[in-house]
């Protein structure tokens, strides 16, 4: 059994934290599946009960995904902003894309408690207990993704000489809310758009 | 008003005075626990306990942690069990026995729940932790902090569900809670929102453990150790740590939508306004089969390892075992409706899951036949390791040609929870898991120590045990076949009792088998000098945990070793034969870089059990806390960029050198 | 396992540069608005519009996931992302698609 000698005998550690990360991201992947499966169900055809149809804005939840898309967009922005080690556009496209999710989260929040008041509440029956689950859900990790971003904003001056640590984070949180754009598009298209249909 | 947003529901008649049985339990859980106190204040052991252990990131030192947690639940989960056989042994004809059934129904419940997530999970990560980072030639885990919060998040769970035994009531479904009898129509007390939170909580620290587990083993081999170079076991539990990963979100989300039913009113699992009951079981199935494989795989892993190094020959066909593995992994997530055959689905369905079932016995078919290759023509040694092996070959054997019955819908329709079913999965789980969980603590426990236990006692143990398995669960198969069903407290056809009472028996002999391994524990703990592993390789084993001393240095290896075959320890060994001495390899030695112990993983541990208890009573303040207190602790410690340290050259000199001298 | 004495840590997540992410964006946008005009606009049957929207899902999540999550195959991690990206795609079908089969068929025995 050879022995290499080297100081440098560390395993990856960057690489090996982003990929517990994405397998993170993976158990995310079956959590959402759960749920939709969940709401595909308890959607079966003749369910009684109120139907999101009657309140459904469509143009709001546009301007929802635009919000959440371009968002996304941005931060890929800081990201690349990161690797040029330009600290000021760091926060200022951090700052962009969390207005923007902020936009998200308050159109949403808005929007349940319309449907809410209007008697489509998340007890009344099963498919807005559902709806409110899945689409809430995905709102709640919104929003810890917000608060995440936040926190960013905060550390990366303070890590200005540990890069290897920003740019870890940065990808970490790069993956989550990314991933949490692309659950969205399946969140409109079966709930919102199928729902409008 | 203040009061409730403290107390919630929470009342001093929550306590359940009047039950003689759980104020002795109570009694008995509080005085051990202010007796380990006591004792560890009389030796001023406070700091220690809390720097090296508490605060500890060394997945050795949590491995024994895991296990001590599990040594201790199935104290919990094995007095329900006496308790059951006792009641059904004398509840014949016009004695009700001794436990009505608002206790019965808690106690097979809390036996389920315990056994399953409070034992067999932590033994399971005990060994894992022990030794997976030793065979693949690393340091320690990908993520060390990680696994502490794994482990204590577990604790956590735990402590939850033994809170439950003397504060409330636990849930009295069933371990797995179906609706409508866990919706809050039905169970409006605290039970099911015990069991709901304990096994959330737990259920996070699984998840966390598996993601962990896969990165280690994907990411941290040596230079050399190639997917197709790692031990079975590094296999067995790669796979077993993908199918957590994939499976316990879906028990994170039945959960959760149970919990929003009974808190907030909601409709997924209730019989009216569209909910829908059977989606409940769909999902909890969807978890709970690939669940059983996680707990099998790494038995089957263990298996792997004990029969290798007990017949002093190399697995017989590594390739096709890995294969078994990885198809087994992919095929547990196309059974689950098998749980449910009986409950309303169409022969079309059925025919399909029966099918798949009947599929998935073939790779496991393999995998013996392989073990049983391995020993033929091998020089065997019959260590008690070796001894649980060969009890397992005939004990899972039947268990599992008993599911390959139930795989049947139309047999299934007729022994569909039935004692034949409750006789079929404590056959495969103590036969599979326990037994071979029990051969790898005996064969890792000198590497984890420093001592190996006392065979003699240890061979007692096993007789008892396996003995006691027969008497116990043998009576059942024939009960199940006869009609009798499971989770039933009193029976009025007395012809039954002649089996109840062999079963009870059986017990008997099995309670003796554990006190034995109490006693062998003890013994071998008095006699630790004597039972000494000096050279770190007591079992002449094949694999690189055998190549450091017993216990493994802090760092594990001084130089990461490289590999360039299956087996390199025992490569090595053959290699250096004729050489015929030990000598100090002509080393450099250099800093070695650690991660530093933290309590971080602690302290969030306990405000989330706080969060836990506080939505179980629904007292709002000590909630608000929990939560604000674990995300403060949780957040605070991502500001801490100070988290690792160098473990000085000379010391690691030192530590090597004394090695060599314990040796020699 | 290779040891990596160089720059760029291996991250499995692609090399970065601003002509992808703005390209993502784009076809991203167009594929929200064609779901979207076309239900909104209501012009077409149901069985149309269903393909219209879960196709213009399937391909913004493909064009999401080149462009924005990076990824590739180029990498050691790259393939390792990948496959278990896969197989956890599989599964997820598995569980969606075994649920709503199971699901249907009791409700359609258990009533009718």
């Amino acid at each position: 059994m050879q022995s290499e000698i080297s100081l440098h005998e560390d395993h990856d550690v960057e690489g090996t934290d982003v990929f517990g990360f994405w397998l993170y991201i993976m158990s995310d992947c079956i959590l959402f599946a759960c749920l939709f499966a969940t709401f595909l169900v308890l959607h079966a055809p003749g369910s009684p009960g109120p139907q999101l149809k009657t309140w459904l804005s469509l143009s709001d939840i546009l301007i929802e995904t635009f919000f959440l898309l371009f968002s996304n967009f941005t931060f890929c922005l800081a990201v690349l902003s990161l690797y040029q080690h330009k600290l000021l556009r760091i926060q200022f496209w951090l700052g962009i894309s969390f207005l923007l999710g902020a936009g998200f989260i308050f159109m949403e929040l808005k929007e349940f408690i319309h449907l809410a008041s209007e008697g489509f509440r998340w007890d009344v029956n099963a498919m807005a207990s559902s709806f409110f689950a899945l689409v809430g859900t995905h709102g709640l990790h919104v929003s810890c993704g917000l608060i995440w971003i936040l926190i960013m904003m905060i550390q990366i001056p303070l890590l200005k000489h540990q890069d290897k640590i920003a740019r870890r984070r940065m990808t970490y949180l790069g993956l989550f809310w990314n991933f949490l754009d692309i659950v969205w598009i399946f969140v409109f298209t079966i709930v919102y758009l199928m729902g409008a249909i | 008003m203040l009061q409730k947003l403290f107390f919630g529901n929470l009342t001093l008649d929550s306590i359940p005075w009047h039950s003689a049985i759980i104020m002795g339990a109570g009694a008995f859980m509080l005085l051990s626990v202010l007796a380990i106190v006591a004792a560890i204040t009389v030796y001023k052991k406070w700091s220690y306990i809390w720097h090296e252990w508490i605060c500890s990131v060394d997945h050795k030192k949590i491995g024994i942690m895991y296990l001590m947690l599990s040594g201790i639940m199935i104290l919990r989960g094995f007095s329900d069990a006496i308790l059951m056989r006792s009641q059904q042994a004398i509840a014949a004809g016009t004695h009700l026995g001794y436990l009505p059934p608002h206790h019965y129904d808690q106690i097979f419940s809390a036996h389920g729940v315990i056994m399953i997530f409070f034992v067999a999970m932590p033994m399971m990560f005990a060994l894992l932790n022990m030794a997976i980072p030793l065979q693949i030639g690393a340091r320690d885990v990908a993520y060390p902090y990680l696994n502490s919060v794994s482990f204590w998040l577990t604790f956590v769970g735990a402590m939850l569900c033994n809170a439950s035994l003397v504060i409330g009531d636990f849930a009295n479904t069933g371990w797995l809670a179906y609706p409508p009898l866990s919706g809050i129509y039905y169970n409006p007390g605290p039970g099911v929102d015990y069991y709901i939170w304990s096994l959330q909580i737990s259920g996070v620290g699984t998840l966390l453990a598996g993601i962990n587990f896969i990165a280690t083993i994907i990411k941290m081999r040596c230079p050399g150790m190639t997917l197709m170079r790692m031990p079975i076991f590094v296999w067995s539990a790669l796979c077993a740590m993908i199918l957590v990963v994939l499976a316990f979100p879906v028990l994170t989300v039945t959960l959760a939508l149970l919990f929003l039913d009974r808190m907030f009113d909601m409709h997924f699992f209730t019989e009216f306004a569209g909910g829908n009951i059977m989606m409940y079981i769909n999902l909890i199935w969807v978890w709970g089969h690939p669940e059983v494989y996680i707990l099998i795989l790494p038995a089957f892993g263990i298996f792997s390892e004990v029969v290798a190094t007990f017949s002093q020959k190399r697995l017989f066909g590594y390739t096709t075992m890995v294969w078994a593995i990885a198809i087994i992994t992919f095929l547990s997530f196309v059974v689950w409706l098998h749980h449910f055959f009986t409950m309303g689905a169409g022969a079309d369905v059925n025919a399909f899951f029966g099918v798949t079932t009947m599929i998935i016995a073939i790779p496991t078919g393999v995998k013996v036949f392989n073990w049983l290759f391995t020993m033929y023509q091998g020089r065997i040694i019959l260590s008690t390791p070796m001894l649980w092996v060969t009890a397992f070959f005939t004990t899972f054997a039947i268990g599992g040609m008993t599911g390959v019955m139930m795989a049947v819908p139309p047999i299934d329709f007729q022994v569909h929870n039935s004692l034949f079913l409750v006789a079929h999965f404590h056959n495969v789980i103590i036969g599979g898991v326990l037994f071979g969980y029990f051969a790898g603590i005996i064969y890792w426990f000198p590497k984890a120590f420093g001592f190996k236990l006392d065979e003699k006692i240890g061979t007692w143990a096993f007789i008892f045990w396996v003995t006691g398995f027969y008497f116990a669960f043998m009576p059942l198969y024939v009960l199940g076949l006869n009609g009798f069903m499971r989770r039933v407290n009193h029976y009025s056809n007395i012809t039954y009792q002649p089996y109840f009472i062999v079963a009870a028996f059986g017990t008997a002999l099995i309670l003796i088998g554990i006190l034995l391994m109490i006693l062998q524990l003890i013994v071998s703990i008095k006699n630790r000098e004597a039972l000494r592993d000096k050279t770190g390789d007591p079992w002449n084993g094949r694999t690189l945990e055998w190549s450091v001393s017993s216990p493994a240095p802090l760092y594990n290896f001084a130089e990461i070793p490289t590999v360039n075959s299956l087996d390199p320890y025992w490569a090595f060994k053959q290699a250096h034969l004729a050489e015929g001495r030990v000598h100090p390899r002509d080393m450099h030695y250099h800093d070695i870089h650690m991660p530093k112990n933290t309590p971080a993983g602690f302290i969030i541990a306990m405000f989330f059990g706080l969060l836990g208890f506080a939505l179980v009573w629904h007292m709002w303040i000590p909630g608000i806390i929990g939560f604000i207190g674990m995300m403060t602790a949780m957040i605070a410690r991502t500001f801490n960029t100070d988290t690792d340290y160098y473990v000085n050259a000379e010391l690691v000199k030192r530590t090597e050198l004394a090695h060599v001298r314990e040796m020699i | 396992m290779t040891r990596h004495h160089h720059g760029q840590p291996d991250l499995g997540t692609g090399k970065k540069n601003l002509g992808i992410y703005v390209t993502g964006f784009i076809i991203c946008s167009i594929l929200t608005l064609i779901a979207f005009g076309a239900v909104m606009t209501s012009q077409f049957s149901k069985p149309v519009l269903f393909f219209i929207i879960f196709s213009a899902a399937c391909i913004q999540f493909l064009v999401q996931l080149i462009c924005f999550l990076r990824l590739n195959v180029e990498t050691v991690q790259g393939k390792i992302n990948v496959m278990s990206f896969v197989f956890t795609g599989v599964i997820l079908i598995g569980i969606i698609m075994g649920s709503l089969w199971i699901m249907w068929n009791c409700n359609y025995y258990m009533s009718h």
